[in-house]
């Protein structure tokens, strides 16, 4: 065919390649990798300008029944294993952040990630000059979610403000610090759930599951369960103790023994999910041709 | 330096197996069979900078199985590779970083944003400096005429410009080693052509290296002066494509066209094609013929009839190489 050339420069290559740069280079490109997905993703919510108001309903829908549901336990009692009205109310604003962050891109992410496993499509993602785990964790955002956000955060700001509590900026930070504990934890949970497709390719109920658990289980205390739930719930099936940390600190309860385990669930989730990630890859062997 | 150095390459799978209905289907849940599959036995070659390579073989070969390893998505049961001086399946990112997968029958960018926006992933992927993003992306859409379609989102185009779409992101950051696989599946002849010929102007300009599987003869014969045949995971031959036509095709076809209205006789007609079936056209007849007796029949025909042309022909790549997979079928399955 004519008329067909190659004129740009195809040959300089990156100012930084993949992979150079050492340790510094390695989390700029990270962080590079994670400003685009999320900020493409965000901007393109008017594609789901439907869907968006559809996500205000449904939010509107799930706080009203939650904060119904307070108010019948509050017409029995005035506390509830120690927490006030109002600090239940800030439990359900992170439970709500926790969650769309979740659903922002964690889990729509996994939900592409195994679907990727099962077409073959996922070969794509391991074929891309950078960190796999990172890729697959973050290659779908889901605007919507944003609304679960928001409304997270306006509820945690309105129930502080009827808490008595006195916060320095010393308890704003560790607050911060659990909630990103929290969270941590959580998504480390769904990685290492999402990365048994790599084994049982047909896996969505897997986030069903937990999506149940964590919207059941996740929005009480986990100090109101009794001690073999709260076990369960705090390592097995971390959902409750991830939201209700957080809470504590929020609510000006917080104690250093559940600070410190929760820094230290965060990391021994982490860590292990990261490993068994790992491990999953070499066992990869892709959908056929 | 060699661009690709693969040597003595195997790869086996353990597949579960069961027999089909419901007995086994529960057996299987408690105890599962596995079969061991050869995908790859013994497979070696070197590919130098900027040649172009046909990869060919029948369905479940190992095309995709190697090309799989060449980039570094499986670990292979034995042997080495090198693409670009690294080990593919280390998955170095400066070995990804120079590196391309082109999967025909899958699609990398996202079904939901405009195409654009993916490859503005990737170029946060590939660390791919502004300017030369720029530029790259202004003369592939040029080329591959791509101006209307990147702001649409993946899910509203069609087949053919979903796959040039695919293509322009996956060379953004100017790959060195270029792996194929069935690129122009599903796609019309024009476009065929077209993603052929941008593919050659490709290896042109940039001098990457490139490995084509295809099931289109017509890829292979417009892109690759090169192939390597696999068949049952095996390496068959490795050379040119006029070689590996000559060497296989065990037949010529021979065209004649007759001066006038001569009448046929197929009695006589019998003895000066040795017997060989003959298929009749308007105005003459084609016979095939072992390739060592086609000069003594040519010569008996243009003594014998009133020939008004002859010509003598390869038989075409496809049924050549059918004829080697068939062959070397019946030699595996016999033992």
């Amino acid at each position: 065919m004519t008329g067909e050339r190659l004129d740009a420069d195809w040959t300089s290559g990156p100012r930084q390649a993949p992979g150079e740069g050492g340790l510094a280079g390695l989390v700029r490109h990270d962080l590079r990798i994670l400003r685009t997905y999320l900020s493409l993703g965000v901007l393109n919510l008017v594609q789901y300008r439907s869907d968006f108001v559809l996500s205000v309903v449904n939010a509107v829908i799930t706080l009203a029944t939650q904060v119904l549901g307070l108010s019948v336990v509050f017409g029995q009692t005035t506390d509830l294993a120690g927490w006030g009205p109002y600090d239940l109310l800030v439990l359900i604003g992170v439970h709500f952040l926790i969650g769309g962050v979740l659903g922002l891109v964690v889990r729509p992410s996994m939900e592409a990630m195994m679907e990727g496993i099962r077409l073959g499509t996922f070969d794509f993602t391991l074929v891309k000059p950078a960190d796999s785990q990172l890729l697959a964790s973050v290659q779908v955002v889901r605007p919507q979610a944003l609304v679960d956000v928001l409304v997270g955060l306006g509820v945690v700001v309105f129930g502080m403000t009827r808490v008595q509590a006195s916060l320095s900026v010393v308890d704003v930070v560790l607050s911060l610090l659990t909630l990103l504990c929290g969270l941590v934890v959580v998504y480390s949970f769904i990685l290492a759930l999402s990365t048994m497709a790599f084994w049982f390719v047909r896996l969505d109920n897997v986030l069903a599951i937990f999506q149940s658990l964590f919207g059941e289980a996740g929005r009480w205390p986990v100090t109101i369960f009794p001690g073999w739930l709260r076990i369960v719930l705090t390592f097995a099936v971390p959902v409750a103790f991830a939201v209700t940390v957080p809470s504590e600190a929020l609510t000006g309860r917080l104690t250093y023994t559940s600070a410190l385990s929760a820094a230290g669930l965060a990391l021994l989730f982490f860590a292990a999910s990261r490993w068994f990630w790992f491990f999953a890859l070499r066992r990869y062997t892709g959908a056929s041709a | 330096m060699t661009a690709i150095t693969v040597d003595r390459l195997h790869k086996t799978y353990l597949v579960p197996e069961r027999e089909g209905g419901l007995r086994a289907a529960v057996g299987a849940l408690v105890r599962r069979r596995r079969r061991e599959v050869h995908a790859v036995t013994d497979v070696g070659f070197t590919i130098e900078p900027g040649e172009v390579v046909g990869f060919l073989g029948p369905n479940g070969a190992g095309k995709t199985t190697t090309l799989k390893m060449l980039s570094g998505l499986l670990h292979p049961t034995s042997g080495t590779a090198t693409v670009l001086g690294h080990v593919p399946w280390e998955r170095d990112r400066r070995y990804l970083g120079q590196m391309a997968l082109i999967m025909g029958q899958r699609n990398q960018l996202q079904w939901d944003i405009p195409v654009l926006d993916s490859y503005k992933l990737n170029q946060a992927v590939f660390r791919i400096p502004d300017a030369d993003f720029k530029a790259r992306v202004e003369e592939l859409s040029e080329l591959l005429a791509l101006e209307e379609l990147l702001r649409k989102p993946v899910r509203n185009l069609s087949l053919g410009e979903r796959m040039k779409c695919e293509i322009a992101g996956s060379l953004l950051h100017a790959p060195q080693v270029l792996f194929l696989d069935e690129p122009t599946i599903g796609l019309d002849v024009a476009m065929q052509r077209r993603i052929r010929s941008f593919v050659a102007e490709y290896n042109r300009r940039t001098g990457a290296c490139v490995m084509l599987t295809s099931h289109y003869m017509a890829d292979v014969e417009a892109l690759c002066r090169r192939v390597i045949v696999i068949h049952h995971g095996r390496l068959l031959f490795d050379g040119a494509l006029e070689e590996l036509v000559h060497r296989f095709a065990g037949d010529k076809t021979i065209n004649v066209e007759l001066a006038d209205e001569h009448p046929l006789d197929p009695a006589a007609l019998g003895p000066l094609v040795d017997g060989h079936a003959v298929e009749r056209s308007a105005t003459g007849f084609s016979v095939r013929v072992p390739k060592a007796e086609t000069p003594r029949v040519a010569a008996r025909l243009l003594a014998g009839l009133p020939v008004s042309d002859l010509v003598i022909e390869e038989p075409p790549i496809e049924s050549v190489i059918e004829q080697v997979f068939e062959a070397t079928s019946a030699e595996v399955d016999g033992g």
